[in-house]
């Protein structure tokens, strides 16, 4: 492989290749970085310099330090489903991608834990030991294509995080190369606990500003015994969402608890897996419980009682494991069910206090009629994880900037509820200066001089994730308006 | 940018191109519009999984085809390379929230590259022979067919890989020779009645390749649409139904033979098609007339007809065999049957109704095997990476391999002997021929390989 030649003249271009063993292992010609010039957010588009596929964890190292030693911007990409734009070469960095280091390295059922390469897609952890009983429990609704090096890195979540939490509570150790080439292990053996500081808390969510995960070992569960999903319809979002705080204030922990909106429902009945929903109610909620088989029937009571409390329309489980499954299909697909009535879409990230919901439902609703943008909203009720979707045609002269427009509100009116611009998408380049809605001057800064440490040249994922001083001033003048 | 912006300066020979597309019958923008960029399809594609590349994913390829309709990308080799190393299985369609026909969007790339960078060399050769010259002629595909029957039975197959003169061979041909099914003559009516009472009445696409490499298959379906009530028709003045030319970016002819196609069954109420990929591809004709309105008319219409024989048996019922075979199968989905067509349940249906039969499981089943058309004489190298994973798959404990589709079987015997492994390929309506020819005590052997 390696006698081929590559057909350039860069100096880096060559040096890079010989470390990945030959021009099969990276693209540097316009035609084949086209496909990364953006991840899931394709509002900003910038050009790598190239795309490199290391192997192991050595490689890995050697490129870091070749770009690092030579002052080029570099970057670690995933599958490229990252919906901040987390994964975009703004500065035209060198994308190591992460994809062929995809391998299952170990899985321990006894102290229940798994050693996986970041290259590895979330759902066939899933898939790899389902048959002796076990699971990978963080779903992000990409889950069937992202990578878990990418969960790490924006510390995804996903429909059951209301109940197990999102990755970070399941991630025991790491392997970094820290943006210097060095290679750190962080939480050796998953062992919970370590002394020193958290790391491995400070890692995992930095949207790889800090190093390049090349190793992690995560927490694995049981399946729970039992599992039940119930489908409710309301006339009303506000009766909706009195269900979803009735249903926790009940006492029941939910698995998950997601809603979507009449736009929403239009959407997703439009595109690949419909299931029937009506298309004259404002809201469906989708709530599953899991765990030992003996208590589930009587959740499933409590929850259709406290539905019908809330003048639902119409409510039932699942009749099969079969429905089950479609309806789950219909909501997880909901993101790119979008593009079957917008050819283009932003989706926002906001996390709100649950018993919040009416309000900024009828701000966002507000937003929309502003803006002239239809916006959807696909949430995770249960935890107050909204996601509002601004639908838009980028071939309209102005649409893209009324979109990042309208989605910054719907941010901001999530945090002057007290909620906060990210529940598990990360703040990328998409939200940088939206950061000013939730940290001060100094809350800020104590972060990047974290990152300082870490990353002191600033090459690896440069303007991600912070404000850019020049536009702070302007966010700040539109926060005191 | 919107595509009219970058039209305007454009001196294009043909009135409906877009950006960088030139010749007529580009890639449809509305094909790509739903298209977000979501990248759900990545794991489904079969050239992702080998190389990790997104420009050999369905999204990459997408992406690039709209970005060539936006100017920002020409229509030349580095182009040519994403858009003709996908397989064209389909499976990203399943797998995509909001359907998006990437097929379609890749044949008519390849319509666009084959105008703007003709094939050279051998690929040119092999293309030109086979796409122009053999296929779409019946006389000349039987007549190779005879050179293949004489080359088989008069010891000269023997004497070429005895003089090892095989080994000039580039080395997937040699593999591919080495499993050339046993070629036989056919003289066939072309009216055969039902056994008992008409309940329909059917036309049968016996195809170019089926006929003379898979006349056994053609023969088991005739009987089995006759067993079941069915009068069946063959047109005499039926053709190859284009599919390998239009995966080959040959849309030209692609038209001529669906209009052959559609005059040659226009009598007929249904048309039955026992090969996935020309069924898919029959289904598919209006897409070849855009601009042509009355042909649009005729091939909706011709659509409508074509059904693959499973789904046909299904829909319209068919007698359970009395005779056992007994026998362990797994059972492989054809991409042009389940993505293309939808058809999953149907073919396993029949085969659980034959007694004596036990389905074992095959996972991922309806991952492409390689085959893809000429795809493994084209890209050797993925089409043999994708049979390698594929072949990974096939449980160790069955004694067949069923499938519906004859490009398929040729690439999966490929992988049989390959990989040492000892399973034989049939047809899904072979296996309920033989049930039925038993009940009769005449008991058939399966005759793809030795």
């Amino acid at each position: 492989m390696s006698v081929l030649k590559i057909d350039t003249s860069d100096k880096h271009i060559i040096s890079l290749a010989a470390i990945v063993g030959g021009p099969r292992s990276i693209l540097f010609k316009k035609a084949d970085l086209l496909a990364y010039d953006c991840d899931g957010f394709t509002i900003h588009k910038h050009l790598p310099k190239a795309v490199v596929f290391p192997k192991n964890t050595e490689e890995v190292s050697k490129l870091v330090k070749y770009c690092s030693d030579h002052g080029l911007p570099f970057l670690a990409r995933g599958a490229g489903t990252g919906l901040s734009g987390g994964a975009i070469p703004v500065n035209g960095e060198v994308i190591i991608s992460m994809v062929r280091m995809k391998k299952l390295i170990s899985v321990d059922l006894e102290n229940r834990r798994a050693v996986v390469e970041p290259g590895f897609v979330n759902l066939k952890l899933t898939n790899s030991i389902s048959d002796r009983g076990y699971y990978y429990a963080p779903d992000p609704s990409s889950q069937y294509c992202c990578t878990i090096g990418g969960n790490v890195a924006e510390n995804a979540g996903g429909a059951h995080c209301l109940k197990y939490g999102v990755t970070t509570n399941h991630i025991l150790g790491l392997e970094v190369v820290l943006p210097n080439g060095d290679i750190i292990e962080i939480g050796r053996n998953g062992v919970l606990d370590e002394p020193g500081y958290d790391l491995l808390g400070l890692l995992t969510g930095s949207e790889g500003t800090l190093g390049i995960v090349t190793k992690i070992t995560v927490r694995i569960l049981k399946n729970p015994e039992g599992k039940q999903t119930v489908l409710a319809y309301f006339d009303k979002v506000e009766d909706g969402s009195q269900a979803v705080s009735d249903i926790i204030s009940a006492g029941i922990v939910p698995s998950a608890l997601e809603m979507m909106d009449k736009t929403a429902i239009e959407a997703v009945e439009a595109a690949a897996f419909p299931v029937g929903h009506p298309k004259d109610i404002e809201a469906v909620l989708l709530i599953e419980v899991d765990g030992i088989a003996a208590g589930i029937e009587e959740q499933i009571n409590q929850i259709l009682e406290v539905c019908k409390k809330s003048n639902v329309r119409e409510v039932r489980a699942a009749k099969d494991e079969a429905e089950r499954g479609r309806w789950w299909a219909n909501r997880k697909t909901g993101f790119g069910a979008m593009g079957a009535i917008s050819p283009d879409y932003l989706v926002q990230d906001g996390v709100i206090p649950r018993s919040k919901l009416p309000e900024v439902l009828k701000k966002i609703a507000q937003i929309s009629e502003e803006s002239g943008l239809r916006i959807a909203n696909i949430f995770h009720a249960g935890d107050g994880n909204l996601h509002p979707l601004v639908l838009f045609d980028a071939r309209i002269p102005g649409e893209i900037e009324k979109a990042l427009e309208a989605g910054s509100l719907c941010l901001k009116a999530c945090a002057d509820v007290g909620g906060t611009i990210t529940g598990e998408h990360g703040v990328g380049i998409e939200k940088r200066e939206e950061m000013r809605f939730v940290f001060k001057e100094e809350e800020i800064l104590a972060q990047t001089n974290i990152r300082e440490v870490f990353n002191p040249d600033n090459l690896l994922n440069a303007g991600k994730l912070f404000p850019t001083p020049g536009r702070c001033v302007e966010i700040k003048k539109e926060m005191k308006v | 940018m919107s595509v009219k912006d970058i039209n305007v300066n454009q001196a294009t020979p043909c009135t409906s191109s877009q950006g960088n597309y030139l010749w007529r019958d580009p890639p449809q923008e509305k094909k790509w519009a739903d298209c977000v960029h979501c990248g759900m399809c990545l794991e489904s594609c079969p050239t992702y999984e080998q190389t990790g590349e997104e420009q050999h994913s369905p999204r990459g390829r997408v992406y690039l085809i709209k970005a060539v309709a936006e100017g920002k990308l020409s229509v030349d080799e580095h182009f040519a390379n994403p858009v003709f190393s996908c397989l064209d299985c389909r499976a990203c369609t399943t797998a995509c929230p909001v359907d998006v026909d990437v097929g379609g969007l890749i044949e008519e790339a390849r319509g666009q590259i084959r105008q703007a960078v003709p094939l050279k060399g051998w690929k040119g050769a092999v293309n030109k022979f086979f796409l122009h010259g053999v296929f779409p002629h019946r006389n000349r595909l039987r007549s190779l067919g005879g050179l293949l029957r004489f080359y088989q039975r008069s010891g000269l197959q023997k004497a070429v890989r005895k003089t090892k003169l095989i080994t000039i061979m580039p080395q997937h041909l040699i593999e591919l020779e080495s499993i050339m099914p046993d070629v036989k003559r056919s003289h066939r009516k072309t009216h055969i009645k039902a056994k008992g009472e008409t309940k329909h009445e059917v036309a049968l696409l016996t195809g170019c390749v089926m006929d003379v490499f898979f006349s056994d298959i053609n023969d088991s379906t005739i009987n089995v649409l006759i067993r079941n009530g069915n009068d069946v028709t063959i047109p005499t003045n039926q053709t190859c139904c284009g599919a390998l030319h239009v995966h080959a970016g040959d849309r030209e002819m692609g038209r001529k033979l669906a209009k052959q196609n559609i005059e040659a069954f226009e009598k007929a109420k249904t048309v039955i098609v026992n090969a996935a990929g020309c069924g898919c591809m029959m289904k598919e004709y209006t897409e070849l007339f855009r601009d042509e309105p009355e042909w649009k008319k005729r091939a909706e219409v011709f659509e409508e007809k074509v059904v693959d024989i499973s789904k046909y048996l299904h829909d319209t019922g068919y007698e359970k065999p009395r005779a056992a075979i007994t026998t362990r199968i797994t059972y492989h989905d054809a991409c042009h049957l389940a993505h293309g067509q939808g058809v999953r349940q149907e073919p396993r249906d029949i085969l659980l109704d034959i007694p004596g039969v036990e389905m074992v499981h095959m996972p991922n089943a309806d991952r492409c095997c390689g085959s893809a058309g000429i795809y493994n004489i084209t890209n050797p190298e993925m089409a043999d990476a994708v049979l390698k994973s594929k072949m990974e798959n096939v449980p160790e404990d069955v004694e067949m391999i069923s499938m519906g589709n004859p490009g398929c079987m040729m690439q999966m015997a490929l992988g049989v002997q390959k990989y040492g492994r000892s399973q034989k390929i049939v047809h899904t309506v072979q296996l309920l021929d033989w049930a039925y020819q038993k009940e009769v005590g005449d008991d058939h052997h399966v005759r793809l390989k030795d």
